[in-house]
């Protein structure tokens, strides 16, 4: 695989869309190609983003992140050992 | 097999800097990887803050896969809290923390879509608006927005300026998480096509983004 094919490959890597019989080639050329193969696929990711980042974004609960807090700082004080106060 | 010239010489040259478009920040405000790395020493205010930054658009990839605002409400719940639990995984060195997070939310809103079976369900609800579903990734675009740089509306350009056939298999590939031979079945086209488009549209969108970093 050269490494313009393993460009378009890494591409539908990050995705997953991959099939299993491509994506045995394909690591094998990851190991081939070495750091640059990886500094490519770190930045496939950010086709992430932009497809998110493509999105109108919705408004969220309060309510969500009300809860979301609450377990995570009940969470936190248990770790840290110091019970929430009576 | 190979194009003929080895590996070093196809892959030397300066690390590339990310190809990543972020969204605007306040002034003064932390970035991403400072609350990242707040949260990795247990803050809960850097949580509470990266949620305000991006509860909208992680919401939105959410519902833009499983197509049901109260199952939505609790995978980004579930999202935030895998967020606070495996912060310490985060490598900035590996990529942003917008993508990580993006990817995250991705992978468990398709283990959603699977598990709980509402397949179905946004199958039905898809099919109620078949001709809307490659466009209604990227609506609500104006002109106004692209020159004001909005970064939603570019990316949304970006995207929008593909065909609508790589369009479509893009959609099914990172929104519904369908493998090549899935979406052959799926649209009854070829699956060296799909293949093709596939190739074809991430390169477009990739390469805009990088066009698109240099001009920011």
């Amino acid at each position: 695989m050269s490494f313009e094919e393993f460009q378009n490959s890494a591409r539908l890597y990050v995705i997953g869309a991959l099939e299993p019989d491509e994506l045995q080639n394909f690591e094998a050329s990851r190991k081939k190609y070495g750091a640059a193969a990886e500094d490519f696929i770190n930045q496939c990711y950010s086709l992430h983003e932009a497809f998110a980042l493509s999105l109108k974004p919705a408004k969220a609960s309060a309510a969500i992140k009300d809860r979301l807090m609450s377990m995570v700082r009940e969470r936190s004080n248990r770790q840290s050992g110091s019970a929430p106060s009576a | 097999m190979s194009s003929g010239l080895g590996p070093a010489s196809e892959v030397e040259g300066p690390k590339q800097e990310p190809v990543t478009v972020s969204i605007g920040t306040e002034p003064g405000a932390p970035s991403d990887v400072e609350l990242i790395t707040a949260i990795q020493a247990g803050d809960a205010d850097a949580l509470s803050h990266l949620y305000d930054r991006y509860s909208g658009i992680l919401k939105a990839l959410i519902l833009r896969i499983i197509h049901n605002d109260t199952e939505a409400d609790d995978l980004l719940q579930e999202v935030f809290l895998e967020i606070w639990n495996q912060a310490k995984n985060f490598s900035a060195e590996k990529g942003k923390p917008l993508g990580w997070m993006v990817t995250l939310t991705r992978r468990r809103s398709i283990d959603a879509l699977r598990k709980k079976q509402a397949y179905a369900r946004a199958e039905e609800r898809l099919q109620a608006e078949p001709e809307r579903q490659p466009l209604a990734w990227v609506q609500n675009t104006t002109a106004e927005e692209i020159t004001a740089g909005d970064t939603r509306a570019l990316m949304a350009k970006v995207i929008s300026s593909l065909p609508e056939a790589q369009q479509q298999v893009i959609d099914l590939a990172f929104f519904r998480g369908m493998s090549q031979r899935e979406i052959a079945a799926h649209t009854n086209i070829p699956l060296g096509t799909v293949k093709t488009r596939l190739e074809l549209g991430l390169k477009k969108i990739y390469d805009s983004l990088k066009e698109l970093k240099d001009e920011l």
